[in-house]
């Protein structure tokens, strides 16, 4: 590569970097009309706006480092707990046993539990049963600050990633079937999966969800044809608990109506 | 504080302590700062490295275990896999996407649930056994592929060397 290529390449590092940076790692609840403004003129992406305000009324943004589908993913799935105390319980309990089913597929247990003693600790900071009269307000405070705390929000991406790699490995034979080029499933684990600032693609979504046994609708607001945005649910067939907008190459938080 | 580099720097350094690989030595070079260990490493029996003790630097960035350490030996070297100035050059010492040698697609890279003792034990393993593809000093790989004997001559002259014998 020429040198000047490379002066080019780190420069465009540099002015992402700043972009990530001075992005909060959850943002309040913005009204989704705010993507007109961002969209203006463009016919395309307009369209599919006007279609997707019918649907949804707030957008909450997550900082693009390649996190975006695990840190958005947890956030509005734990906002979904907080005000339903069974599923709540549910996931506490699916979290806890988790680690010695990760340990049992081959993870080393002195660094997994750093990362799971954290998770689960975000995770009772939330206990809706723990709030008193205050109620569901609190909790939302709580959780927007402990995302916002990279401390604690980076954690609980690495633990999702770990999840994740766990059930690619446990049914490798059918994840196998998902992965593009000469990839294994060990290899793709490895290097796409576990390593944090690794984006999402369709794969780890399947999988995430399908271990945690919750179901995501995404949002596709993209360049396809028409002037409808598509909407996908992982798994195929589950009903949404958690909604994401995608645009190339980055996932906020959606609000239904 | 959660997530915190230091305290898992922390309980990296007690788990080495109370079970040390063999041929390893690690920890902090001051209790004041854990982010700047000293390694000793024991070079592999049976090779060239043998009965060398070859002392190296690792510092650690503060959003580790999400981001990998740095390694160098301060001790002169003379290896395929490290640069002049002593810094190791192996694959799990970096995270996907960064990726300065080309390294294979199955190489192990850095994840937040390697450690330091899993980078501690690559490099024992990088001493015995060299990868002349992802050449950081070239000189010494060719010498290590094509002149093997020359190769293990300067590697017992530097063994000589750490344990302060006349060369």
């Amino acid at each position: 590569m020429e040198p000047k290529d490379e002066e080019i390449m780190k420069q465009q590092r540099e002015i992402e970097k700043e972009v990530c940076d001075s992005t909060p790692l959850v943002s309040e609840k913005i009204s989704l009309s705010c993507l007109r403004t961002e969209y203006m003129g463009d016919d395309v992406f307009s369209a599919k706006i006007q279609d997707l305000l019918k649907k949804y009324k707030f957008i909450r943004r997550t900082r693009p480092d390649g996190n975006c589908f695990f840190r958005a993913f947890a956030y509005s799935y734990l906002e979904y707990l907080i005000t339903n105390y069974t599923a709540y319980q549910e996931f506490r309990k699916l979290a806890e046993s988790s680690k010695d089913k990760l340990v049992e597929l081959g993870f080393p247990r002195f660094t997994l539990e750093d990362f799971h003693e954290t998770f689960m600790e975000v995770i009772k900071r939330v206990d809706p049963d723990c709030t008193g009269a205050e109620g569901s307000e609190k909790l939302q405070n709580e959780l927007h600050q402990i995302f916002n705390e990279q401390g604690y929000s980076d954690y609980v991406v690495v633990y999702l990633r770990l999840i994740t790699s766990g059930k690619l490995q446990e049914e490798a034979e059918f994840y196998q079937n998902f992965i593009e080029g000469s990839f294994t499933i060990e290899e793709f684990r490895h290097q796409e999966v576990e390593p944090m600032y690794k984006e999402s693609d369709h794969i780890h979504i399947i999988a995430l969800c399908t271990a945690i046994g919750a179901g995501v609708r995404v949002e596709y607001l993209d360049r396809g044809e028409g002037s409808t945005v598509k909407a996908h649910d992982f798994p195929e067939g589950s009903e949404p608990k958690v909604y994401l907008i995608y645009r190339p190459g980055h996932y906020d938080i959606l609000y239904p109506n | 504080m959660a997530g915190s580099a230091l305290r898992r720097l922390m309980a990296e350094y007690k788990q080495l302590t109370l079970d040390p690989p063999e041929g390893i030595v690690a920890g902090p070079i001051s209790e004041d700062n854990f982010f700047e260990w000293e390694a000793l490493i024991a070079g592999p029996e049976g090779t060239c490295f043998e009965g060398g003790v070859f002392p190296a630097r690792l510092v650690f960035p503060p959003d580790y275990p999400l981001s990998p350490p740095k390694m160098k030996f301060i001790c002169d070297m003379f290896h395929p896999n490290i640069f002049a100035d002593g810094r190791v050059c192996i694959s799990i010492l970096h995270a996907p996407g960064d990726d300065p040698m080309g390294y294979e697609l199955s190489a192990e890279r850095w994840s937040p649930v390697q450690s330091v003792e899993k980078i501690l034990l690559s490099v024992v393993s990088m001493l015995a056994e060299p990868n002349d593809e992802s050449g950081a000093n070239v000189d010494a790989a060719i010498m290590w592929r094509e002149r093997r004997e020359e190769f293990n001559q300067i590697a017992r002259r530097l063994v000589r060397k750490t344990l302060g014998l006349p060369t």
